[in-house]
């Protein structure tokens, strides 16, 4: 899912200094596991808003915010509460904010929150980066993501920066590499590996805006 | 006679190390490679060691070549892609530099410039048989060049780590890549150096042994702590602590030379590589500690 922080109170504010009414859109995917795209959430800066004296005019979730004709379709039934504010604060990742941005091109679209990573759940409200969508995935050589979780992307095996199997840039954090090592291992896939040397990668691959047609198969890259 | 020939007849090499200047008056550069090139075979000058910004190790190459000082151009992968990593190859080969020693590179969150975007484009390997790749006439994507470079290419290796078996593994890709002598991360514990030359033996190739002459606590705790890489054994840090910074200068000389000397007595490598942070009578007193 896509990871999301609420940006700083006095941030927002500084965004919406000169508006005066609102309406306020969540997102019920990824913004709402994070809690910052759901209905409390939601709930909360309206709150704030009207305590800075403010006029919220309406709110709502969409369903998925990045789904442009879904997102169209719910907000068309909220259509005079979204006319009467000047400006629309979106909760949800930047992905969401600009579905707003492109169906209300006359409206100020403003997001609440910024989007940090493509990230998994350990437990609740925990997030860690596992995949950086680098558009070649190398997961069935390396069992975990060594584009991502080696700070050097090395795709050759480790740095020599690592102490004790633990990364030089977070001694937090086990080295990506020595983790990738042992599944290789234990797939008994160490020395066919090291016949041969994996890359240079082709981040090509990786190069925005990108674009992907699913109907034709078709990925381009602009 | 080159590093190139002497390493390869079996000569015992002394390198010594440079960082190029923080600034554009390189005064004090030119006056320790004055120095310097009495000292020793020839001189590594870093890449922005620590990804701290510096002046660049080729222009650095260039003004010890001019000096008649043999240099070594050190290539992180940090801060250039696969393009202006070949780019400044082929220029470092016009201008006369014929040794590199490549290496990934310490991450921007060391260095001065933690907000840097960090490239990594390739890692280390692929650097290697990238420049076997010009060596033969070819950029790394198989575009004929206008003629073949000539670098003896040198690779990195840390003896130190644990655990040891991936790095042991990129050290066999990095020679089956083209590496022609490697140089390892500074040394403090002999043993973990014997282990290593142990298996690098088998392969005939030419180890470089990293040593570094501590100088005060204030170094010992940096290198320990803040230096990726390198292992301090416990035993060492201990004495250090209980000593005054005077006896430690001393200590640090000793530590270092009797390393260096038993690297010398027991055939282990093939040379050492003085670290002593651009300190021309750190290289001094090791050499005389060693000769006597």
């Amino acid at each position: 899912m896509i990871i999301t922080k609420s940006k700083k109170q006095e941030k927002i504010a500084s965004y919406i200094e000169r508006y005066k009414s609102f309406f306020l859109i969540g997102c019920s995917e990824c913004a709402s596991l994070c809690g910052t795209g759901d209905e409390e959430a939601i709930k909360q800066l309206k709150e704030w808003l009207e305590s800075e004296g403010k006029d919220v005019t309406g709110w709502l979730v969409a369903k998925t915010g990045c789904q442009i004709l879904g997102t169209k379709r719910e907000a068309s039934k909220y259509k005079d509460s979204l006319e009467r504010a000047e400006c629309i604060l979106v909760l949800s990742c930047g992905a969401g904010t600009q579905s707003i941005t492109e169906l209300f091109p006359d409206k100020t679209v403003i997001p609440v929150n910024d989007t940090l990573f493509i990230g998994n759940m350990r437990r609740f409200k925990e997030f860690e980066e596992r995949c950086r969508a680098c558009g070649e995935c190398f997961l069935a050589i390396t069992g975990i993501c060594v584009v991502t979780l080696c700070p050097k992307s090395m795709l050759n095996g480790p740095c020599g920066g690592y102490k004790d199997g633990r990364c030089e840039v977070n001694p937090d954090r086990r080295c990506a590499w020595v983790i990738a090592f042992d599944i290789m291992q234990k797939r008994e896939l160490v020395d066919r590996f090291y016949e041969d040397i994996l890359g240079p990668k082709d981040w090509s691959k990786a190069n925005s805006p990108r674009i992907y047609n699913a109907k034709e198969k078709k990925t381009d890259v602009t | 006679m080159l590093l190139r020939e002497k390493l390869l007849k079996g000569e015992f090499v002394f390198t010594v190390e440079i960082t190029p200047p923080k600034g554009p008056d390189v005064t004090k550069l030119i006056n320790k490679l004055s120095q310097l090139k009495e000292l020793a075979d020839a001189v590594n000058f870093t890449d922005n060691p620590s990804a701290m910004m510096r002046m660049c190790s080729l222009a650095a190459c260039k003004i010890s070549l001019e000096l008649g000082f043999e240099p070594v151009f050190q290539m992180a992968c940090r801060d250039r892609n696969r393009i202006a990593i070949q780019s400044d190859l082929l220029g470092a080969h016009a201008l006369g530099i014929r040794n590199i020693l490549v290496m990934t590179g310490d991450h921007p969150i060391w260095g001065d410039h933690k907000e840097a975007k960090p490239v990594f484009d390739i890692d280390s390997s692929l650097l290697i048989k990238l420049i076997n790749k010009l060596n033969d006439g070819f950029d790394i994507n198989g575009n004929k060049l206008n003629g073949r470079t000539e670098f003896f290419l040198g690779a990195t290796v840390n003896p130190n780590v644990e655990p040891l078996a991936p790095q042991l593994k990129r050290f066999e890709q990095k020679l089956k890549m083209g590496a022609q002598f490697f140089q390892t991360q500074m040394i403090f514990d002999i043993e973990k150096l014997e282990r290593f030359m142990e298996y690098a033996e088998k392969f005939n190739t030419k180890v470089i042994a990293g040593i570094v002459m501590i100088r005060n606590k204030k170094m010992l705790h940096h290198l320990a702590n803040n230096v990726p890489g390198v292992v301090i054994p416990n035993a060492i840090i201990n004495k250090i602590e209980n000593m005054n910074d005077e006896d430690v200068k001393i200590f640090g000389i000793e530590l270092a030379g009797s390393i260096t000397l038993d690297i010398i007595r027991k055939g282990l490598c093939h040379g050492v590589h003085i670290m002593a942070f651009s300190n021309v009578e750190e290289v001094e007193n090791l050499l005389n500690y060693i000769r006597n």
